[in-house]
């Protein structure tokens, strides 16, 4: 087990190094660079900058240089804890990301937390009482909110909450909080705010964990040992609790490896939508400017967070489950 | 020469205030006994030296003083009652310490101003954390402004002195500062000529371009303690609208702050500990960060707007504060701005416009759309706010750019034949589109100036913009394109079928919607014209490229232009010009690359360009811009579709100052900037507020 830790381990260096190799091109593959974004934007409002200014800024942001020493320079820079300068906030990545992060984990959590007590009552519902009318209702409710736009539902509960609670429209909070110290009216404030969010990413996750544990369920269900456990006498609410939803519960932990990531980068389109000041819409603007030290470093921060995700809900899954376990330690 | 007459101009307005006063002062003093004799002898001191032509400053601080006042009032200067807290704690100097010794008094007696009264938060939204710099552009305190009427005026500047457009002489204010109390002197432009423009570290590519006048830089001089000189050898058109420009060429700078970021003024070895803790690639790098006066990010760097920044970025929300030293008092001698804090929150741009519906914004124009403009009417009763329409000024709002310089040698030809741009021109049904698309709000008519432009004629705007389908298939028959496929369409020269791509940038869904209803006319000529949206970088660069056939965005950007504006967006000057790229480019780059203008209309508006610069009265230079337009107006070089699409804006029914309707343009207009948002205040009574809904509602 323990060198197959390790050897986990170092597979990730490789990987990681692949990765950021990926990402440095997706990033370089559109035409242009930033400048080209910046100079657009000042056309737009009708201004300009003359070439020799241009030529100054290349060399400044080291744009000039061929694309490999520029991917050296920033990987240089990354493995250093550098993570390079964001053109566009003109400020170091670190900064720019800062408490943007925090507020992307309260965000993330708790709509992770509202998934899982939505959809695991009613998963074990519907699996025990399968093809009922409550089975038929509940995965009903769970497809319509897989169905819905996100940014559709987003909209309609924005456009509820302020005409019928008077919230602000968009954002975390009241824009009187923003910048102030953390307090009880703040904290109320985020609360009345983060429901939308958490409702409108939370639904469309809902259904799949829903049909997942359900079927897993079922699986189990049907199998010897829970007739033979009936037949024996357990009650049935101990019989499932102890012996068919411990099996089923394989998904859940197979899905910590995604759930990191997701929870830093949060849901970008509703955030977007709901002007959230989480890190998806600053990714998705980052992307879109190529500002690309910002977006890079960006990514590879989640694929870092993947990759240990991965590794974490692997040796999880080997300690929940014996069936997975590895045998005699050496074959992968 | 032109700006001869500024001082002129300026002092017109305060003489005759001063020699009504001494008349009404006359008429007191006979019938009021009290009337001191302290004022009297004022009046007259300001008489004799003003007949004695003495030291101008002086005599017009007292001219000011009393034009504005009036004779029964004392001289007294009044401030914001959230400041008077500070002084009376010791916190700050008194108001007089504060204000340059000649303070710009405000005027407010235009139609629906008022003089105004201290206090109050006004809410803004932006779509973007770097939109901070938006409080330069509303706050709009310039070494010299544009008026209303867009003329120029010394704003931190006392007066301008020109002579023959070559020399420029520069008065600031005495006792002038900055906003943190340190004084503005001529040392500030001393500082930013020669430790920053002709740095070569700072500024590797030397002074901005608007300084150079054919290769040669000014001679700069300062003359004394507030009095500073720029000389070239030929006339600068370009200096001073430059120096009023919404984003303006700054030729000042801080120097008390800036000192300890440069090596000219601090050893090296603190600089470097500076850089290395910063991460900036070298000392100029970061002495270039802390010296961004239009980009506002920095609470510390001193700033001579009326509000200053705060909060240090990023953020989703930004406090602006009033800059306790600024220049303007309006007549009764109150400090500007009236406002106190300016908040600007930051939300997507998409969700603004709810946002504003929602009422969360006082004065909203910015990412507000003219489709917009229904819901928000609807949200009127709501939010309490007030939606008007002002005008654009842009040549067109929506024009399509057959590029002259496309690849393509077929299609070449064909879009370099006058007949060929006509006929498309001649097969757009503007009107259909003004009433589909704008509730027939907008004006129809070609990419060219709008009517409340000195310039304007009406054959500009409407000269091939008729829709007359008989007359436009004539000429592409005239054109040898009479071979037809079997849908009717029309063939090339070399058998193809006529179909244009119209690529757009596909930020906005009206581009798309204005082009399929051009697609259905279009048809009706033979031609099929397809949208091929895209991003905007590629967008620009497969124009630049001459991979483009045709392309839509808006048009001229100026569209109220005066004779003394430049005409260069006339003539191919700038690769960013669509309909001709690579002679733009060309001309950018001074011939090392993109090619040079081969057609004769092109070629003579260069030539006229050129003619214009060196052109000395207003006469010459407005003959040299009604044949520009002409040209541009009888060779079709773009299809404008509409003129002066409204522009929403909304006011909050409290908000006052802000007119009724106005000119919503960037340049010259900085948006809110020339009806100077300092002056703009809010009526807490609940009488006013009775009497501005019913104000509202009307209106």
């Amino acid at each position: 087990m323990f060198r197959y830790l390790i050897h986990r381990i170092l597979v990730m260096v490789p990987t990681l190094l692949v990765i950021s190799a990926l990402i440095f091109v997706i990033i370089q593959l559109p035409e242009g660079d930033y400048l080209d974004t910046y100079i657009a934007e000042l056309e737009a409002q009708g201004e300009s900058v003359s070439a020799e200014k241009l030529a100054h800024l290349r060399k400044t942001y080291k744009l000039d240089l061929p694309p490999w020493q520029q991917y050296f320079y920033w990987l240089g820079g990354l493995l250093q804890g550098d993570l390079g300068w964001s053109f566009e906030y003109s400020l170091p990545v670190n900064e720019v990301v800062g408490d943007r992060l925090f507020l992307s984990f309260v965000v993330s959590f708790s709509t992770i937390v509202f998934t899982w007590l939505v959809a695991f009552p009613i998963g074990v519902y519907s699996a025990t009482h399968q093809y009922s009318w409550g089975d038929y209702g509940l995965t009903f409710i769970g497809f319509l909110g897989l169905a819905t736009p996100n940014f559709l539902l987003a909209l309609v509960l924005l456009y509820v909450a302020n005409v019928y609670f008077g919230t602000s429209i968009g954002g975390l909070m009241d824009p009187s909080f923003v910048g102030q110290p953390m307090s009880w009216a703040k904290f109320l404030s985020v609360l009345e705010h983060l429901w939308i969010p958490v409702v409108v990413i939370g639904t469309s996750g809902t259904a799949g964990m829903i049909r997942r544990l359900r079927a897993n369920l079922l699986d189990e269900l049907q199998k010897q040992y829970v007739t033979t456990g009936r037949a024996k006498g357990l009650p049935p609410m101990r019989l499932l609790a102890k012996y068919p939803l411990r099996m089923a519960l394989n998904p859940f932990v197979a899905d910590i490896g995604n759930l990191l990531p997701q929870v830093v980068s949060g849901a970008a389109i509703v955030s977007v939508v709901l002007s959230l000041p989480t890190t998806g819409p600053m990714l998705l603007d980052a992307l879109r400017s190529q500002d690309m030290y910002l977006a890079g470093s960006f990514l590879m921060f989640l694929s870092l967070l993947t990759v240990i995700g991965m590794f974490l809900s692997d040796i999880a899954l080997a300690a929940l489950d014996p069936r997975i376990r590895l045998q005699g330690g050496t074959r992968r | 020469m032109m700006y001869e007459t500024l001082t002129r101009t300026c002092w017109a307005p305060l003489k005759m205030h001063f020699f009504r006063d001494c008349g009404v002062s006359a008429m007191l003093e006979s019938s009021c006994i009290t009337y001191t004799l302290r004022l009297r002898a004022r009046c007259f001191l300001a008489l004799t030296k003003k007949l004695l032509f003495l030291e101008a400053p002086y005599c017009l601080a007292v001219l000011a003083v009393l034009s504005f006042h009036g004779p029964a009032a004392a001289l007294e200067y009044s401030e914001s009652p959230a400041l008077k807290e500070l002084v009376d704690a010791g916190k700050l100097p008194p108001l007089e310490e504060r204000l340059p010794s000649v303070p710009r008094v405000v005027n407010l007696e235009g139609e629906g101003q008022a003089v105004g009264r201290h206090g109050g938060e006004l809410r803004v939204l932006m779509g973007r954390s770097k939109d901070v710099r938006m409080m330069v552009v509303y706050g709009y305190a310039r070494l010299l402004t544009y008026n209303e009427n867009f003329d120029l005026e010394p704003d931190l500047l006392e007066k301008v002195e020109v002579q023959g457009e070559r020399q420029f002489t520069l008065y600031l204010r005495p006792g002038h500062r900055w906003s943190d109390g340190r004084p503005f002197t001529a040392e500030a432009f001393r500082f930013w000529w020669e430790d920053i423009a002709n740095h070569d570290e700072i500024s590797p590519v030397g002074p901005p371009k608007k300084m150079i006048v054919d290769g040669e830089k000014p001679k700069f001089d300062v003359l004394n303690e507030t009095t500073v000189r720029y000389t070239w050898s030929k006339p600068n058109p370009f200096f001073l609208p430059a120096l009023a420009g919404t984003r303006p060429l700054y030729i000042y700078a801080p120097k008390h702050y800036l000192k300890k970021y440069h090596k000219s003024y601090t050893e090296a070895q603190k600089i470097e500990k500076r850089v290395k803790a910063t991460k900036a690639p070298s000392w100029a790098a970061l002495f270039n960060r802390k010296f961004r006066p239009y980009k506002f990010k920095s609470p510390k760097l001193p700033t001579l707007q009326p509000w200053r920044n705060t909060v240090k970025g990023p953020s989703q929300r930004f406090v602006f504060e009033r800059n306790a030293y600024y220049h303007r008092v309006d007549a009764k001698g109150q400090q500007l701005p009236y406002i106190d804090r300016v908040i600007m929150n930051i939300a997507a741009g998409k969700l603004i416009p709810a946002k504003v519906g929602a009422g969360e914004a006082d004065l909203q124009a910015r990412h507000l759309k003219f489709s917009d403009y229904t819901y928000l009417k609807g949200s009127e009763k709501r939010t309490q706010n007030d939606v008007r329409l002002w005008s654009t000024t842009k040549g067109a709002h929506v024009a399509l750019f057959p590029n002259l310089n496309v690849e393509d040698p077929v299609w070449r030809t064909l879009v370099r034949d006058v007949r060929f741009r006509r006929a498309l021109s001649l097969g757009i049904n503007r009107r259909e589109i003004n009433q589909v698309i704008y509730y027939g709000l907008a004006t129809e008519g070609n990419n060219s100036v709008t009517a409340s432009c000195p310039l304007y004629r009406s054959e500009y705007v409407t000269a091939w913009a008729d829709f007359d389908l008989p007359r436009a298939n004539a000429l592409l028959d005239e054109l040898g394109l009479d071979k037809r496929d079997d849908r009717g369409l029309r063939l090339l020269a070399d058998g193809r079928t006529m179909t244009v791509v119209v690529e757009t940038a596909g930020e906005d869904t009206e581009q798309t919607d204005v082009l399929e209803l051009i697609h259905d006319s279009w048809l009706q000529l033979g031609i099929k014209l397809f949208t091929k949206p895209m991003q905007r970088e590629v967008f620009r660069n497969r124009i630049f490229a001459g991979e483009t056939l045709m392309a839509v965005w808006g048009g001229l950007e100026n569209g109220v232009p005066t004779a003394n504006i430049s005409p260069a967006a006339l003539a191919p000057t700038s690769q960013q010009q669509l309909q001709w790229p690579k002679w733009g480019q060309h001309f950018e780059t001074g011939g090392k690359s993109g090619e040079s203008v081969d057609m004769q209309y092109p070629q003579r508006l260069m030539e006229l360009n050129r003619r214009w610069i060196s052109a000395s009265d207003e006469k010459s230079r407005a003959d040299i811009w009604r044949e520009m337009l002409s040209i541009h107006a009888d060779q079709v070089y773009s299809f404008g579709l509409v003129q002066e699409v409204p522009q929403p804006v909304v006011v909050s029914r409290r908000l006052r100052n802000v007119p009724k309707s106005g000119i919503y343009n960037w340049e010259p207009g900085a948006h809110f900037g020339i009806y100077r948002p300092d002056t703009f205040w809010f009526d807490q009574t609940d009488a006013s507020r009775l009497a501005g809904t019913v104000q509202g509602s009307s209106g």
